[in-house]
């Protein structure tokens, strides 16, 4: 693979979702809100150029709604929810002449009050986005979503173990803190494309996506097509990190091509990424109780999850993040109360930790919180607490292969935090993996090696390489003779997603399985399926949350300019638990990759959207890390067993980055509470610090 | 209209505006290493060569490039020591930032062919108009070290 010439990626040969091109096709344009809600009262397509297709209201009335999790969305909006939301589109030879034509289109509306805060939004008498919400799901997706009728809550998780309320009265030392996080944008190099073309009633749609079931699924009962008759074509993507999940822009270039009756491509502009699907914002509020020796008793986590204005795939976010919001500690009295709201902001989705980030900012930073009203050190609290082989979580599953100790102590010595912890700070993340979920692979011999096929989908995380790099040490073969081809729903097996970093370990196991299949049928094809089981019980968070973990930490040294608030990261480590490593260039690249990433969301990402109207919608005012952002140390390490399995780590080392940061801070008394930490912020928190001397 | 383009050492004539931009008529041509990410020139996706400077393709003019000689990884053809060193060094993932990494380090290394090594500061400021989401920075500057281990024409 190293041969030169063969990697298309240096020679610009490499194709993505936007280079496909069919022949006869049209490109689409939308026309957006430009009220966060808003009734559509008349669309108006009169002016239409002469050679473009309009998609009004009309062309989309047999279409039911859509969603992963929660069918709440039509592919025009009849209320506009959010500032950018679909209302119109056209088709039309050339995008130039596509984005004049939906200039033509005039669209009349009746402006609704709204709500941009997740807290406010929950709050009586608040406006009210969905007050029908169906909240039917696909069966691959289904976590058993819990709204709350009459409100904006899409979705309530809760987790109840032991005596929340009997463990505080034991604790001698109780901390409460609130904490928040704000939107950020994934940011994807390349953006969302995808497109669609009918024949014979049977619909084809090449996307760049995560997620071709799903979108086969949810695109199947939109259209009321067996799913058979929807065909989704995963070509590789120029970056995803979550955003190019479930249905996104397929729906539109499906209607649109309906109507046109030719081939539509759509291809978001740059500032269309920014109303598309971002990262949810949190507010978390943590209550954790302790004895006086630093022994965890009790801990509350109550969360206000922001999902916008569809529920997407906000209901497992705010699951996972609730969970999570344990910390991997032994607690034996938890209360989680999890609520993903609509607000009338850009719809929030899967965002490269799913949630884990926010909720370890706020638990995390609560412990250093609780280390210094107890007069301890914060590693020495965090090493008293964390769980161990054997212990259950409270979710009520037993722990296997846990090595959080060894995480938290790795990154305690790579910034040599027990000698001098000034300046320091720590961080240990438990993380799950979506479960349940089915993984499936065919391996087919040909006269010159095999083909693997399976719907893993190619973003830049490698996880071709890996499935090369796997199927070649168990054929016995060289990686160049695994062929492996685009995801494709009509020849590739099922697969529930590729997200959650479970691809190399599902797909893993899988193909082992189809190995030893084709080895013993004799034949020349081998097929291999993997089922985790389990699933969390919305209402009391019991169950089993994930069948494998992702344990890392994140240590950073910072220093700060008192004057202006001006923070440096001096060092910054990253530790993720690997298993076994089986691609080692691919693991450094990802662990280093969202180590940068969390860099990112520590400091300057944000989207500025307090009025529904995203004001930073361009790479000049939304600034993602460049070269120079990276700390002079910048450092992280994967930990491996002999013997263990494989151990996904796609996002592991980025959830603990900002609250390691934070903690840094917090260290010298400046006490952060909201992300990111601005310049602005961290001298408000220095001037809070002189206040309280 | 039309405007004469020397691209990667072959001489075409297309049909544009003067006012069309570079970035539209090299990816029209075919050129699709030229990718469009920001349109406002801070992310490099779409560098390329002009007369060996490196110029974002989203923000220079058809009209301003006739008779300019412009180089795209096209035209590296795959054996440049700047593409030998990143696929050697692992210096991407998704890969869709990596032609405008490689031209710009490719410029960067000519600037400096027989001068005094490169520090981490100088690599940075190089490339600090070229960014990459997937964050694959590390990797970048170890291929940018490797290729500069040579004369910039893979002779060491």
């Amino acid at each position: 693979m190293s041969a030169l010439g063969v990697d298309g990626r240096v020679t610009g040969a490499q194709r993505y979702s936007v280079e496909i091109e069919r022949p006869g096709m049209l490109h689409a344009a939308f026309v957006r809100s430009p009220h966060p809600h808003a009734r559509v009262v008349r669309v108006d397509a009169a002016a239409l150029p002469e050679g473009c297709v309009a998609l009004t209201p009309g062309d989309v009335a047999d279409l039911g709604l859509y969603g992963c999790q929660a069918r709440d969305q039509r592919v025009l909006a009849d209320v506009a929810r959010h500032a950018g939301d679909v209302v119109a589109a056209v088709a039309a030879p050339t995008r130039a002449e596509a984005r004049a034509a939906a200039d033509a289109i005039e669209v009349e509306y009746e402006e609704l009050p709204a709500v941009f805060d997740a807290v406010e939004a929950v709050a009586p008498g608040a406006p009210l986005l969905h007050p029908d919400t169906a909240a039917s799901a696909q069966e691959e997706v289904s976590i058993g979503v819990r709204p709350l009728p009459g409100t904006n809550v899409c979705h309530r998780f809760r987790l109840v173990s032991g005596d929340v309320d009997a463990g505080f009265a034991e604790a001698d030392v109780v901390v409460e803190e609130a904490f928040r996080t704000p939107s950020a944008a994934h940011v994807p190099m390349e953006p969302h494309a995808a497109l669609a073309e009918w024949e014979d009633g049977r619909l084809t749609v090449w996307a760049g996506t995560q997620t071709p079931f799903n979108t086969r699924a949810d695109l199947a009962g939109l259209f009321g097509l067996d799913p058979e008759h929807v065909r989704i074509v995963a070509p590789p993507m120029g970056g995803s990190f979550g955003a190019k999940t479930f249905v996104r822009t397929e729906a539109l270039a499906a209607a649109l091509a309906r109507k046109a009756a030719r081939p539509v491509k759509v291809v978001l502009d740059r500032a269309e990424e920014f109303v598309t699907l971002n990262r949810h914002p949190a507010t978390i509020r943590v209550r954790l109780g302790a004895r006086r020796d630093g022994t965890l008793v009790a801990k509350e986590v109550d969360c206000w999850v922001d999902t916008g204005a569809y529920a997407d795939c906000g209901p497992g976010v705010a699951t996972k993040l609730g969970y999570a919001g344990v910390g991997p500690y032994r607690i034996p009295n938890v209360r989680v109360d999890a609520l993903a709201v609509y607000t009338n902001l850009p719809p929030n989705g899967a965002y490269r930790g799913y949630g884990a980030m926010q909720s370890v900012w706020a638990s995390e930073r609560a412990m250093d919180v609780l280390a210094e009203r107890l007069g301890m050190s914060p590693l020495e609290l965090r090493r008293r607490n964390l769980l161990r082989d054997g212990d259950r979580f409270a979710t009520g599953e037993v722990m296997h292969d846990v090595r959080f100790a060894e995480c938290l102590q790795a990154a305690a010595d790579s910034v040599s935090y027990e000698a001098d912890p000034r300046g320091k700070g720590l961080c240990v993340l438990l993380k799950g993996m979506q479960t349940p979920s089915r993984a499936e692979i065919a391996v087919e011999r040909t006269p010159v090696g095999y083909v693997v096929r399976c719907a893993s989908c190619e973003m830049g995380q490698g996880v071709r390489r890996s499935i090369r790099l796997m199927a070649a040490g168990l054929l016995g073969c060289e990686p160049g003779q695994v062929e492996v081809p685009d995801p494709d729903t009509d020849s590739s097996p099922f697969d529930t997603r590729t997200t959650s970093s479970r691809s190399t370990h599902m797909m893993g196991r899988a193909l082992a399985v189809a190995v030893e299949d084709l080895r013993r049928n004799g034949g020349d094809r081998g097929v291999g399926e993997i089922r985790n089981e389990g699933g969390l019980d919305p209402d009391t968070g019991q169950g089993i949350a994930s069948t494998h973990w992702h344990q890392g930490a994140a240590a950073a040294h910072v220093s700060v300019d008192e004057e202006t608030g001006r923070l440096t990261v001096k060092h910054l480590h990253g530790v993720a638990y690997a298993g076994r490593v089986v691609d080692r260039p691919g693991a450094e690249l990802q662990n280093e990759g969202s180590l940068i990433m969390g860099l990112g969301t520590a400091l300057f990402e944000a989207i500025d959207a307090g009025d529904g109207q995203v004001a930073n919608a361009n790479l000049s005012d939304y600034n993602v890390p460049a070269l120079g952002d990276l700390p002079a140390r910048f450092t992280h390490e994967l930990i491996e067993r002999e013997g263990a399995e494989v151990h996904g780590l796609g996002e592991t080392v980025l959830p603990p980055v900002p609250a390691a940061i934070g903690n840094a801070l917090h260290s010298l008394g400046i006490r952060l509470h909201e992300l990111p930490m601005t310049p602005e912020r961290v001298l408000a928190a220095v001037d809070a610090r002189e206040g309280r001397r | 209209m039309s405007v004469t383009l020397h691209v990667n050492g072959r001489r075409t004539t297309v049909a544009c505006e003067p006012a069309d931009m570079l970035l539209d008529v090299l990816r029209a041509e075919g050129l699709t290493s030229v990718r469009e990410t920001c349109r406002i020139g801070v992310c490099g996706a779409c560098t390329v060569l002009l007369d060996g400077e490196p110029v974002s393709g989203c923000l220079t003019m058809a009209g301003q490039v006739e008779g300019r000689e412009i180089t795209t990884v096209e035209g590296l053809g795959g054996t440049d020591p700047v593409q030998r060193a990143f696929v050697d060094a692992h210096a991407f993932q998704c890969g869709w930032c990596t032609p405008g990494f490689v031209l710009t380090a490719r410029r960067l290394l000519e600037e400096r062919a027989g001068g005094p090594p490169l520090t981490d500061a100088e690599i940075a400021e190089a490339l600090g108009g070229n960014l990459c989401r997937c964050g694959s920075y590390v990797k970048i500057v170890e291929a940018v070290r490797r290729a500069a281990g040579t004369d910039g024409r893979g002779r060491a």
